[in-house]
């Protein structure tokens, strides 16, 4: 009995102790991070959306089978910087590498090459910056979207046609097909070109003849964080409200389908949509967005690491690296579906 | 174990405390411990903070004194920059480089470089400003001003970014804290409660031989010497004690058998000779007893008187007739109650034998109430008396002694009243024999062994009270006069 107690009674001080030590190693634990040999840093225009976020997340996953952190530089501060300032902010920061979404500007031109002549390889993602001394772009092909987006319109012209055919008697009767792009204000993104000029060469390829269409491209103002919804919101105050409105970006895609509900013109207006979004997947399904084109967003981050790690490994790399595109519609959508959730 | 056990109870007490109490140390050692590691912990979770304050801070002078060389030129101000930005190179240099997960860490990193870029332009700048080389240094007083912004805001947001961590820290740590406050009761009490089953288990094991001896000896208190002896269980004080008590117990036990077998042997011895003296009583009595044959006697006599009376000496045959008569009523009367006649008529007897032997010395004379002769009274009595009152006295009185014998009434007692005018009793004697001190010469020859105490006793008996006999002497050779008083009852006819 004695002894019962005695060994009892040690054993709860040992216990105890054991406790602690454990709390102690843990904290220890705490403290200790998996540390990397490389650090790049990603530079984007808007760090929150859904499509920068999946690119970040591609790239990541991909740099850390290289033992090396990618930064989403921005986040962290309670400030918000434009592309060039934070730029500036990783070439002072000395980081191993850039991946920045830039654009034709002489300033992003500039903070490239300071980059480059500092020693920071930069990589330009989705929006690229000919001029400067970058070492590779990773990016879509513009001008197989805009294909894309053409074939898209001929279907929502054959279908025109088709119920015309049943209600008028007449060619001459027949109504043009309006078709509106909408596209930055600020001219920097030579990509919107690209698509434009790819979607009316795959319109004009397919024997449709220019009375049945006209092509107009509306320039909403991206200047500042809530103009580009006010700007679309306008299209739909006008009289002439297009039949068919191509978006370029995310957020425009989202404004667009937003506006088309509460203008209550589901049906009338089709959307041809960009990036695949939890939103924008759920409105094709409910009919309320025609199309969107699907970008994999991870092969984008995958792509401006590897170039970057080619860079160190070689010495140089490839100068472009186009990620894959798929369209969304409503026949494929449920597919899709099935894929994220197996991906997942 | 056992050898502890077999250890001094001092030492076994002093050691059981001992042990309990560099128990109870260590286990308050180990809370103390815990307690000061965290309250370390606590203290370091904003440290981080701190620091980055400290450097913030010195960033800011850097800056200011920069800008004030920059406008002023002094060489204080100079001096002041060289100062300051020797500090602050010494704070960021310790800032760690190393990328991990942790975006801190990252920032902390970006922060360590920019300060460095930072500190190179403002030398160039300062350096331009020297030279004078003005269009130069406005230049990079402007990279300068703007990598201080930039780095201010990284501090900032790192600040930020370390609080919200260092906040979490701090809740986790403090939840840490109150587990281990749980913890350290729960095994403060685990260790109590322990420790008092340990005290407790050690002193009934010390105390229970103590209690099992008292219980032992309250039973040879109680005469069971048999009562089985607590085994010695350990070699300390108490063992000591249970291992005397053993010893006195078996000492005491041998020492009351010897004195019993000794007192056996005297009783053994006393009842012999006890049982000696009454078979030798026994014999004189049988020897007496063949003597006095009364029929023998009897018929001796009246063999005596007749021939006596055929002689014609009428006189011995009336001596020999009386010393008959005096025999026969000593045989007869051996029941109880007889006549005051009766008793009257043996003294009678009594006196005429001894007037024969002393050839008639005494004077005898008779004043009795013949209404109370036929009244009962205990035999033996009177002729006793008479027999006291001849031998002590008027023995010597050579003719002169005289005895009377009253017998009246008086109230409602009989009184028999012997007087003599012999040499009297002292009043000593008289209180002795009273009392029934008086040690009487039993084996005198010249009484038939029946001693005053005896007459007074029965007549007590007889009578239901003390005074039934009194003895009352006038003193020196007046005479005494003995008076018996038997009780006048009305069916003591």
């Amino acid at each position: 009995m004695l002894i019962l107690t005695l060994v009892f009674v040690l054993v709860t001080i040992v216990t105890a102790s054991l406790f602690f030590g454990f709390y102690k190693a843990d904290r220890v634990k705490q403290a200790e991070a998996v540390s990397y040999d490389k650090y790049y840093v990603m530079i984007t225009d808007n760090y929150k959306s859904d499509f920068w976020q999946s690119v970040y997340k591609g790239a990541k996953e991909k740099a850390k089978e290289d033992n090396i952190y990618v930064d989403l530089l921005g986040e962290q501060f309670s400030k918000s910087y434009s592309i060039e300032e934070l730029m500036r902010i990783a070439i002072a920061s000395k980081v191993d590498g850039i991946i920045v979404y830039a654009n034709e500007t002489l300033e992003m031109s500039e903070c490239i090459n300071e980059a480059v002549s500092e020693g920071i390889p930069v990589v330009t993602l989705y929006g690229d910056c000919t001029k400067s001394d970058r070492i590779s772009f990773v990016g879509v092909g513009g001008y197989s979207i805009g294909r894309m987006y053409g074939g898209q319109i001929i279907d929502i012209i054959k279908e025109k046609r088709r119920e015309e055919l049943l209600e008028s008697e007449t060619i001459g009767e027949r109504n043009q097909v309006k078709i509106s792009v909408i596209v930055s204000a600020d001219t920097k993104d030579t990509g919107q070109n690209i698509v434009i000029s790819g979607l009316q060469d795959a319109i004009n390829q397919d024997n449709v003849t220019d009375s049945e269409f006209a092509v107009s491209i509306v320039a909403v103002d991206n200047s500042n964080s809530f103009s580009v919804e006010e700007s679309i919101r306008d299209i739909f105050l006008e009289e002439n409200i297009p039949d068919v409105i191509v978006c370029l970006n995310e957020l425009s895609t989202v404004c667009t389908y937003q506006a088309v509900v509460d203008f209550n013109m589901v049906g009338e207006v089709s959307i041809l949509g960009y990036y695949d979004s939890e939103t924008i997947v759920n409105a094709i399904e409910r009919g309320g967005i025609y199309s969107t084109i699907s970008i994999d967003t991870n092969q984008l981050g995958e792509y401006s690491v590897s170039a970057l790690s080619d860079f160190y490994e070689v010495g140089n790399t490839s100068e472009y690296y186009l990620a894959d595109v798929t369209l969304i519609n409503q026949d494929n959508v449920g597919n899709y579906r099935k894929e994220g959730e197996q991906d997942e | 174990m056992n050898k502890f056990l077999n250890r001094s109870l001092q030492f076994k007490i002093i050691s059981v405390c001992i042990f309990a109490n560099i128990l109870i140390f260590m286990v308050n050692l180990f809370l103390l411990f815990g307690i000061n590691n965290m309250s370390k912990d606590m203290e370091l979770v904003y440290q981080d903070n701190r620091s980055l304050n400290q450097l913030s801070d010195a960033l800011t002078k850097v800056q200011d004194t920069m800008t004030i060389y920059l406008s002023s030129k002094t060489s204080e101000s100079l001096e002041d920059y060289y100062r300051e930005a020797q500090k602050y190179a010494d704070l960021t240099a310790n800032l760690n480089d190393t990328v991990t997960d942790l975006s801190f860490n990252r920032m902390e990193r970006n922060i360590k470089y920019m300060s460095q870029n930072y500190l190179e332009e403002v030398a160039q700048t300062i350096e331009a400003k020297r030279g004078r080389n003005v269009e130069k240094y406005r230049t990079y007083y402007e990279n300068s001003t703007r990598l201080y912004e930039d780095i201010d805001e990284y501090i900032t947001s790192l600040n930020l970014e370390l609080f919200v961590v260092n906040s979490e820290n701090y809740l986790e740590l403090f939840k840490a804290f109150r587990r281990f406050e749980i913890v350290a009761v729960v095994v403060m009490t685990l260790v109590m409660i322990g420790n008092v089953i340990i005290i407790t288990g050690f002193v009934k094991t010390m105390i229970m031989p103590l209690k099992n001896l008292a219980d032992s000896a309250d039973e040879v208190a109680n005469g069971n010497f048999d009562a089985s002896l607590p085994k010695e269980i350990y070699q300390d004080e108490v063992g000591i004690v249970i291992n005397a008590f053993s010893k006195m117990v078996v000492s005491i036990k041998d020492y009351i058998e010897k004195l019993k077998e000794s007192m056996e042997k005297e009783r053994y011895m006393q009842e012999k000779e006890l049982l000696m003296e009454s078979h030798l009583k026994d014999a004189q009595l049988k020897y007496l007893q063949a003597q006095i044959n009364p029929h023998f006697l009897f018929n001796t006599l009246n063999a005596g008187a007749q021939l006596a009376m055929m002689e014609g000496a009428d006189r011995t045959y009336q001596y020999v007739q009386t010393v008959a008569d005096f025999f026969r009523y000593n045989v007869q009367s051996q029941k109880r109650d007889v006549t005051i006649r009766d008793e009257v008529t043996l003294v009678d007897n009594y006196i005429q034998i001894l007037n024969v032997r002393f050839s008639g010395d005494i004077g005898y004379e008779k004043q009795v109430d013949e209404r109370l002769l036929d009244r009962v009274m205990p035999s033996m009595i009177l002729q006793p008396i008479v027999e006291n009152a001849v031998n002590h006295g008027i023995r010597e009185m050579a003719g002169e002694g005289k005895i009377i014998l009253k017998i009246y009434r008086e109230d409602k007692h009989i009184c028999i009243s012997i007087l003599d005018n012999g040499k009297g009793i002292s009043q000593e004697t008289i209180d002795q024999l009273l009392s029934g001190k008086f040690s009487h010469d039993s084996d005198s020859y010249d009484n038939n062994g029946i001693g005053m105490d005896n007459v007074i006793s029965r007549l007590r008996l007889f009578a239901g009270y003390e005074d039934a006999l009194d003895i009352i002497s006038r003193g020196e050779n007046k005479g005494c006069e003995v008076i018996v008083k038997l009780p006048m009852e009305e069916n003591n006819v």
